[in-house]
């Protein structure tokens, strides 16, 4: 067969300041017509660098040696005038952030319009039916009405959509999608990977998967490519390398993702036994709105929740369905409109003063973003005895210090960071110091925000590890919120599962997500992708056969 | 939202920010030293004199009462007389501030005119020869006090040169001045001087930021060119909040044209307030702050309504 995509032994090296830092070595790989490669690796192993080389689009500061050829052009020596041809007609490319890759200001049938232009003589008037044509072939409702729609009136999901039409439009022989369904929740994800499996499998398209899930890989790609520090490691059909990974890397990755149980058997996951503790933190009925008049926007609505004593309490959910908002009102942060909030037994909506101090420092947060929770002008230990400030005013600074550096030796932290700054530091080690500010003032609860989602599996699970072994250690509580149901179901003892501002089910996590009651519960656990090729094919035609039962 | 909607609160808005500035304005003649009684009467004045004074004015009534009476005054077109001149200070304002309003306009419409390019070129041409020579000329240009500015130009135009008079139109009216078109380019040239560095910063600043933005790396994997990426999605993008800051800058136009009023003999509004100023004038001192700040609320507001035309997301609410 045919190669669309060959890159001969490429280099990437970006001149900083700091000097020359090499980001690609040596990389060699090819893409078929109508196959899919996925190339996979942690953040900072080169993977996105790779995917741009293909299309000429690094950055300014990058120089490319090697070869690299699109359809028998040679890309690294092209001008911007050949590139330009090529972009868009022979290759074309779909991004991570749908919230960004599309002019704010520029209705999305131009948007579309634009790129069929660039390649086509054809009037403005047939371009922008053509655009049309092409919305509705990525399955947008209603596209001649949508196509003069601005992005901001569109979901995440149907933005993709926008950019894959555009990566479409003039059929080209090479899609390189770097990170498609990252930025989207996994029931988006998954029809997203439908429609590009669908759109490659039509036209014969070769597909080039840039990606961090493995599951997305097992559900999409015929090979693998595994990447690290710059580098391919190893390469393989996707059977081999997902089931049977030769290099030790690979296979220290691949026992890092956590993996959703789907049959009764469970790998390796603990189930907790139901713990029958005090409520530490209690919603009855829990209202929320936000805004005031028509637009006013329902987060939640009558919600209930417990967290007891010692357990930890998974909160899952779609983007919008209100569990951030639910974990806010558990902190205090978000006063319900209507609805009891008890923290500790005490009720949170009557305490004021001193009192409501005394009880939230019986709580501590860690949220999703390591670099914008952590104040960049503190050091470490700063951060970390902020919490000692305010709640512990008598407190000497020599025993600030010395409680400082043994919360810091709970996370698992060397002492010589305490003086260094947030920056400084990987994402593993902030989320860490979060952890460590969160646990200064000895919790009775914890409540973790998507503590994990911005970092690599590697670095998640040993932040998952030193959460649960201090929990098993100082006894706290733990209200987890998370989009990823295979961390919930390793990690937390009751799920609770959220959609459109309301509970939609909860109960022991591993009955409740083997054998879910709802239609909704079902779907979602039906969405995500598992990083076993073989299984996830079973899976995937299980799920679009109940799809089309559920005559969606 | 409802643009209908959205205009009426919007104005609404305004008038009650108006309201505050009368307050304001109010407050400041009467914190006057002597009050305005002492302003007119002269330093000569009796106490006997001033008291008869107030009482026939209705200066002895309580602040409230004479508040209302000082809003009706204002809706009524009544900004007070000069002290010195004589005249109906909404007379006077009426005569020069066409006048200004003809050089500050004038002067945004070239600054800007020649700051969006320079700051898009700058900005594609970055830490390149030119963007470094732009950008020191910037600096001077914006670092240089309006009226040392304006004299090194009348220097050179006018004395070595002798391209321009070195006088602005004398004319009352506003077809006068136009009749003697050579004779604005010296003031306007001074006016625009500092808006051109300003905003050519900010346009390049802007420009820099949405090169870098997702969506034109989307265009360029859509094959479209620089020339067309710049001008299709690139300046439109870069060209609100540099919008939003014009809004801004209208006590900045009007502050300029205070110092190229005085320097070329023109007389507007800055020459009045100048003038005013010097004389003490109270009346015509604080009727000039009113209109300024009446200019700014409504700069602002056309920028508001603008930028809600230019960008969609404001509508939507979403900005």
């Amino acid at each position: 067969m045919n190669s669309i995509l060959e890159i001969e032994n490429l280099g990437v090296t970006f001149s900083t300041e700091s000097g020359d830092v090499p980001a690609v070595r040596g990389v060699s790989l090819r893409v078929a017509a109508g196959e899919t490669l996925a190339l996979v690796g942690e953040s900072g192993s080169g993977k996105s660098t790779v995917a741009l080389a293909a299309l000429g689009l690094l950055p300014g500061n990058a120089r490319a040696s090697g070869g690299v050829s699109v359809g028998g052009t040679d890309v690294v020596g092209a001008g911007e005038a050949e590139l330009a041809r090529l972009r868009g007609r022979t290759a074309s490319m779909v991004f991570q952030e749908p919230a960004t890759a599309l002019d704010p200001l520029t209705r999305i049938g131009k948007q579309i319009a634009e790129v069929v232009r660039n390649h086509r003589d054809v009037s403005r008037r047939e371009a922008a039916a053509e655009a049309v044509a092409l919305l509705r072939r990525v399955g947008i409702p209603e596209p001649e009405r949508r196509a003069s729609a601005f992005p901001f009136q569109l979901s995440g999901g149907q933005r993709q959509r926008v950019v894959i039409a555009m990566a479409i439009a003039n059929s080209p022989g090479l899609l390189v999608a770097d990170e498609p369904t990252t930025a989207l929740d996994v029931t988006v994800q998954a029809e997203i990977l439908d429609l590009l499996r669908a759109l490659a499998a039509d036209s014969g398209t070769g597909v080039l998967l840039v990606t961090h899930n493995m599951g997305v890989v097992a559900d999409f790609a015929d090979r693998v490519a595994v990447m690290l520090e710059g580098e391919i490691v190893e390469t393989g059909a996707v059977e081999e390398v997902l089931l049977r990974p030769t290099h030790e890397y690979t296979r220290r990755l691949l026992a890092a993702v956590p993996r959703l149980a789907v049959t009764g058997s469970g790998n390796g996951s603990v189930v907790r036994e139901e713990v029958e503790g005090a409520p530490v933190v209690e919603l009855r009925d829990v209202s929320v709105r936000f805004g005031r008049g028509p637009g006013a926007v329902r987060a939640l609505e009558e919600v209930s929740l417990t967290v007891r004593a010692g357990e930890t309490v998974g909160l899952v959910g779609e983007s919008g369905s209100g569990k951030s908002t639910a974990a806010r009102v558990a902190l205090g942060l978000v006063a319900p409109e209507s609805g009891g909030v008890s923290l500790f037994g005490a009720d949170l909506r009557k305490a004021r003063g001193r009192a409501r101090r005394a009880l939230l420092a019986g709580v501590g947060v860690v949220l999703q973003d390591p670099v914008a929770s952590l104040d960049a002008r503190m050091s470490v230990a700063e951060c970390v005895a902020e919490p000692l400030r305010v709640h512990r005013r008598g407190m000497g600074a020599a025993e600030r210090r010395e409680r400082v550096a043994e919360v810091l030796e709970l996370v698992r932290l060397p002492r010589e960071l305490a003086r260094r700054g947030p920056r400084e530091l990987s994402g593993g080690q902030r989320q860490r110091v979060s952890l460590a500010r969160a646990l200064v003032l000895e919790p009775r609860l914890l409540v973790a925000d998507e503590p994990t989602s911005a970092l690599d599996v590697s670095v998640q699970q040993t932040v998952l590890e030193v959460i649960s072994e201090l929990q098993a250690e100082l006894g706290f509580a733990c209200l987890f919120v998370s989009h990823d149901l295979a961390v919930v179901q390793q990690f937390a003892g009751r799920v609770v599962v959220m959609r459109d501002g309301r509970v939609e089910e909860q109960g022991p996590t591993m009955s409740t997500l083997l054998h879910p009651e709802t239609e909704y519960t079902r779907r979602l656990i039906a969405a995500v992708p598992i990083p076993d090729p073989v299984l996830q094919r079973e899976r995937r035609k299980r799920r679009l056969a109940l799809g089309t039962g559920a005559g969606a | 939202m409802d643009t209908l909607l959205y205009l009426t609160r919007r104005i609404a808005q305004a008038l009650v920010v108006i309201l505050i500035v009368t307050v304001v304005v109010f407050g400041l003649l009467h914190a006057l030293p002597g009050g305005p009684a002492r302003g007119i009467l002269g330093q000569q004045a009796t106490p006997q004199q001033i008291t008869l004074f107030n009482h026939d004015q209705g200066l002895d009534r309580p602040l409230p009462v004479q508040y209302l009476y000082y809003l009706r005054q204002l809706l009524h077109g009544d900004l007070g007389t000069s002290y010195t001149l004589n005249e109906a200070v909404s007379q006077l304002i009426e005569q020069r501030l066409p006048k200004t309003l003809v050089l500050t306009v004038l002067s945004a419409i070239i600054g800007l005119s020649l700051a969006i390019p320079l700051g898009m070129w700058q900005a594609v041409r970055r830490n390149k020869p030119a963007d470094y020579v732009i950008t020191t000329l910037s600096f001077v240009a914006y670092s240089t006090p309006v009226y040392f500015l304006g004299l090194v130009l009348v220097l050179v135009f006018t004395q070595v040169l002798r391209w321009f008079p070195s006088q602005a139109p004398q004319g009352d009216t506003v077809g006068q001045v136009f009749a003697d078109p050579v004779a604005l380019v010296l003031p306007v040239v001074t006016g625009a001087a500092s808006m051109v560095a300003a905003f050519s910063r900010y346009m390049r600043a802007a420009t820099l930021e949405n090169l870098s933005e997702d969506y034109v790396r989307t265009a360029r994997a859509g094959g479209s060119r620089q020339r067309a990426i710049l001008f299709k999605h690139v300046f439109r993008n870069s060209l609100t909040p540099v919008i939003a800051m014009l809004g801004y800058y209208v006590p900045v136009l009007f502050g300029g044209a205070l110092v190229v009023e005085q320097l070329f003999n023109y007389p507007g509004m800055g020459l009045l307030f100048w003038s005013a100023a010097q004389s003490s004038d109270y009346p015509v001192l604080l009727g000039c702050v009113l209109v300024i700040s009446v200019a700014t609320v409504v700069g602002s507001l056309l920028a508001d309504i603008v930028q809600r035309v230019v960008d969609p997301r404001v509508k939507g609410g979403l900005v």
